[in-house]
């Protein structure tokens, strides 16, 4: 294993800037998510490290080595395809152990390695089998095994997971968490999906048209969200922004009148500054207030009309207006909320975040999280 | 800056075409320069050579049977182009269909493009032959149309026509390969809409079928122009007394009183059409 | 759905099938028709021979027995003459047994697979380097050489038919059997290299990207990938190019006309097939006989490359 350092990577097709400034530093065994909408650079920051795209300017190293004017196959990353890349000619045996035999290793390894990762991938009575004859799942764990068969500073994964349907793709987003504990591999993981990016880096990189919005780990990047961007990215439903005009200590919209001070980690002498701020209250911190116990720091959203109710089962998300914008709340099976009834819905304000309206940067210090 | 990476991929990619494209610019490119060359030049089997000029261009172009053979040759490539392209189409809607043994069918009506000329210019030979051949005998015994068997080969003029059928027979199956590929490709909901606004089957063929293959036509049409302008073996070993273009080359640069040089003016010229019609083809045929 | 056909129209619908299957394969009957049947049935229009005649085959694979050399009666009663020498029969009979009369079929048959094999074998190979390079990798040049080849693969021979047999003069290769040979097969390349190349390069451009590049992170050079998981995995396409271009070199008549006309050794099947029908002993049967034998082998190559042969010819505009 090895640690991947990036320092001011651009990437650019002729005059078209892909990636830009970009630095990164990954510790040895850590697992790195970059996360974004498509278009945004996080796949072509991945070839880059693998080699299979070249760098624009800057460096990338891997275990202290620069490693830019490297060939793919002389840097010793394995990689996970979107579309798996199998190798239709061969068997899965022969898929996973392919990298292997070429690394030079020898034959109990091989055998060692190949057992290992067809006992956890649970690929045994597929071995013998073609690619044309695995269903997509099981095509995605032979992906895997044939990565993890390998002994590699890097693993990377291009999307992995983004062709299985949603069941399947849960199922083995859980594999790859358990099995990244088990080998405690440095990797670097790409996906639009947020969940994913969530539930398995270490740390998750959010980028953005070729920028690196946020690096952080999942609960800071929840909580703490350094701007607009990352905060309606990350989490879902996304985090319900309302434009709040700022008279005196209080930030007001609607009929409701917030105390500015109570929101946990204010700076009253900034927020000053600003005639109106987006005032961020993610869907899953409101109650309902019949419910919730009263406390000093909650406040409470009255004669709030609820437009519409999704039923998930545990979870319901509730469909209101607030601030003439469309907004969501996530409540739970306890509360009895129906179409078009009036409800009062509170919301504990050491979670409410504030942006600047205009940069639509965070406007909050950093506090704990 | 990760150029050698860059570099790398460009040196690799160099050295792999290196052979191929240095054979055929050896055996081709150069070859086609040369051809011009000689052109200006009387030239001999053994390969001696005197300067003439435009000696070559002149002459040719004050012999009749250089026109003559431009005429035979455009009378084959219409009859051919348009022979190939309708029974190719017509193929190809017809095989399109289902019915029992379509496979068969499908793999039978390939035989003729694929069988070396050679092997089956003798069968159509016997078919023609005034003594035994199938043609007479229907003709002349069963249908009694004539009361003469007639040599069709031997004579020039309907020899042509032998050829040229001859051809449409061999290479109809390259066209309906083409024509079958496209008409796969139509969505079938095209048709069911035109079925629902109630068109008939020919109504269908018309206004649906025939604008989707559109291009595929016009491909089909200038590449069978392009290379039957170039034919040869099919129609010397045929009937070698036809003399289209390319036989007329071949009888001056290898038989009887060789001008290899006059060989080389006709092909100058040939070439030159060639040239623009691979050209129509590359800009408007490839684009679309 | 379409409508469901009514009986007419199915009748027209089979109708129309059978005729054009006919139109295809009748000749191909005639051949092996006229093949089986003895000079006396020619005359007859039925396909069915009268009589099996397979003299025709045993004559051109070398299995008809010697003593059955047709010996004119008058000559037979000279034989017959105890007076006469025992050498003095040898030469008479000698005289009937070869004398042209002997058409070595399997010779031909060989020289033909010979040239065609390595024609065939030569071109796939530089082909698959050369489609590659032009389908996968980035160099200069690269899409003029792409359009380059199609241009060449539209010159048809015959242009290039003077400027090529007098480069072969003129460098001496066609002074000798062995340059002439050479010098057929380099156009034998050329004819069938465009043609391969351009059935490669579309090939390879469907096969997915990742292949290489999963084969790259597997630690394989861009080489390797291409010797170790592109190449193998592209065996059926390239055995299907591999027929084309020998079915290619074994139809091949003009410049086989042209280069060997004075090595008959040397001769292919088309040009020998020429040769005998022109001859003095051109007889039906034999050169029926004949023509199937050397349809035959193509037959076989098509029907064991049928499979990718009709998807590969239209993707590449092809020759025909």
């Amino acid at each position: 294993m090895s640690s991947v350092i990036l320092r001011n990577i651009n990437k650019s097709y002729g005059n078209l800037p892909i990636v830009k400034n970009l630095n990164l530093d990954v510790k040895d065994g850590e697992f790195v998510v970059l996360v974004g909408p498509s278009g945004c650079g996080k796949s072509t920051t991945l070839r880059m490290v693998a080699g299979l795209e070249d760098i624009t300017q800057g460096d990338i190293q891997i275990g202290n080595k620069t490693i830019n004017d490297l060939p793919p196959h002389k840097r010793n990353i394995a990689m996970v395809f979107q579309n798996y890349a199998l190798y239709p000619h061969m068997s899965v045996r022969e898929n996973i152990v392919f990298g292997l035999k070429k690394s030079g290793a020898d034959a109990a390894t091989i055998k060692q390695r190949l057992t290992d990762v067809s006992e956890m991938l649970k690929l045994n009575e597929y071995l013998d089998r073609k690619p044309a004859d695995l269903s997509g799942g099981q095509r995605q764990r032979v992906a895997m095994g044939r990565a993890l068969a390998r002994d590699a500073d890097v693993y990377l994964f291009d999307e992995p997971l983004s062709n299985l349907d949603a069941k399947l793709r849960h199922h083995m987003r859980t594999e790859i968490a358990r099995i990244q504990h088990q080998y405690n591999m440095t990797a670097i993981y790409v996906t639009h999906d947020q969940i994913e990016a969530m539930t398995l880096g270490d740390r998750v990189v959010v980028m953005r048209d070729g920028i690196v919005e946020q690096v952080g780990t999942p609960m800071d990047i929840y909580l703490q969200p350094t701007n607009t961007f990352v905060a309606t990215f990350i989490g879902s439903p996304a985090m319900n922004l309302i434009e709040a005009k700022l008279e005196g200590e209080e930030l007001v919209f609607d009929q409701y009148r917030i105390p500015a001070a109570k929101i946990a980690n204010v700076d009253m002498h900034s927020l000053s500054a600003h005639d109106t701020v987006l005032v961020g209250i993610r869907p899953d911190f409101f109650e309902d207030s019949a419910l919730s116990s009263p406390s000093d720091n909650l406040f409470e959203f009255n004669d709030i009309q609820v437009d519409l109710v999704e039923n998930l089962g545990f979870d319901k998300e509730i469909l209101f207006k607030l601030g003439g914008e469309d907004a969501k709340a996530r409540l739970d099976l306890r509360s009895h909320v129906k179409r078009q009834e009036h409800i009062s819905l509170s919301v504990d304000l050491n979670r409410v975040l504030l942006f600047d309206t205009s940069t639509q940067g965070m406007l909050l210090n950093a506090g704990e999280v | 800056m990760s150029s050698v990476l860059i570099k790398n991929e460009s040196r690799l990619g160099l050295k792999l075409v290196a052979p191929a494209v240095g054979i055929i610019g050896l055996l081709v490119i150069y070859p086609i320069l040369f051809n011009l060359y000689l052109s200006f030049f009387d030239v001999q089997l053994n390969g001696s050579k005197t300067f003439v000029g435009l000696d070559n261009y002149t002459e040719l172009l004050g012999n009749p049977r250089y026109y003559h053979s431009i005429g035979v040759s455009i009378i084959y490539l219409i009859g051919t182009v348009v022979g190939t392209t309708v029974l190719g189409l017509a193929a190809a809607i017809l095989m399109n269909q289902t019915f029992r043994f379509r496979n068969l069918a499908r793999g039978l009506i390939l035989l003729p493009y694929f069988a070396p000329v050679i092997s089956v210019v003798f069968g159509w030979q016997f078919i023609f032959d005034p003594v035994n051949g199938i043609y007479n005998h229907v003709v002349v015994d069963v249908l009694h149309l004539t009361n003469e068997r007639e040599n069709l080969i031997g004579n020039p003029d309907s020899a042509l026509f032998v050829v040229i059928l001859f051809d449409i027979w061999k290479h109809f199956p390259i066209a309906y390969l083409l024509f079958l590929a496209k008409l796969q490709s139509v969505p079938k909901d095209l048709y069911e809409a035109a079925a629902i606004d109630g068109q008939n089957p020919w109504g269908r063929f018309w206004h649906v079928t025939l604008p989707e293959l559109k291009f595929v036509i016009a491909t089909v049409v200038l590449l069978r122009v392009i290379w039957n302008l170039n034919r040869f073996e099919d129609v010397y070993l045929l009937a070698p007394n036809v003399e289209t273009l390319p036989i007329f080359t071949y009888y001056q640069a290898f038989a009887g009183i060789v001008d290899q040089g006059a060989a080389a003016a006709i092909s100058v010229i040939q070439l030159l059409v060639l040239v623009g019609l691979i050209w129509l083809y590359v800009r408007k045929v490839l684009k679309w | 759905m379409m409508n469901k056909r009514t009986p007419l129209q199915s009748v027209i619908l089979y109708a129309l099938v059978l005729a054009l299957v006919i139109f295809c394969v009748f000749p191909f009957l005639q051949i092996l028709s006229t093949s089986l049947k003895h000079p006396i049935d020619w005359g007859n229009p039925s396909l069915i021979p009268r009589i099996l005649h397979l003299d025709a085959y045993k004559e051109l694979l070398g299995l008809m027995p010697p003593k059955e050399i047709d010996v004119p009666a008058s000559i037979q009663r000279l034989l017959d003459n105890p007076a006469l020498s025992a050498e003095k029969k040898q030469m008479l009979l000698a005289k009937f047994s070869s004398g042209g009369d002997v058409f070595p079929f399997g010779r031909y048959m060989l020289n033909t697979f010979v040239i065609s094999f390595i024609t065939g074998i030569c071109s796939t190979f530089l082909a698959s380097l050369a489609a590659y390079a032009i389908a996968r990798l980035r160099f200069p040049a690269q899409s003029l050489m792409a359009n380059g080849v199609l241009f060449v693969y539209m010159v048809g021979g015959v242009l290039l038919m003077v400027p090529l047999y007098q480069m072969s003069v003129n460098v001496g290769l066609a002074s000798s059997a062995g340059g002439t040979i050479f010098s057929l097969f380099l156009i034998y390349l050329i004819q069938t290299l465009p043609v391969a190349m351009y059935m490669l390069g579309n090939y390879f451009r469907t096969i997915p990207f990742s292949l290489e590049e999963a084969a790259m992170m597997d630690g394989c050079s861009r080489v390797e990938a291409f010797w170790r998981i592109i190449m193998p995995l592209s065996k059926p396409m390239l055995f299907t190019v591999f027929i084309y271009c020998f079915v290619i070199a074994w139809n091949e008549y003009l410049f086989a006309s042209v280069f060997l006309k004075q090595y008959q050794d040397f001769q292919t099947l088309p040009l020998a097939l020429q040769t005998l029908f022109t001859s003095k002993n051109a007889i039906w049967d034999r050169i029926m006989a004949a023509s199937m034998l050397t349809l035959l082998p193509v037959v076989i190559c098509f029907m064991l490359a049928n499979k990718h042969l009709s998807g590969g010819l239209t993707d590449g505009g092809v020759k025909g």
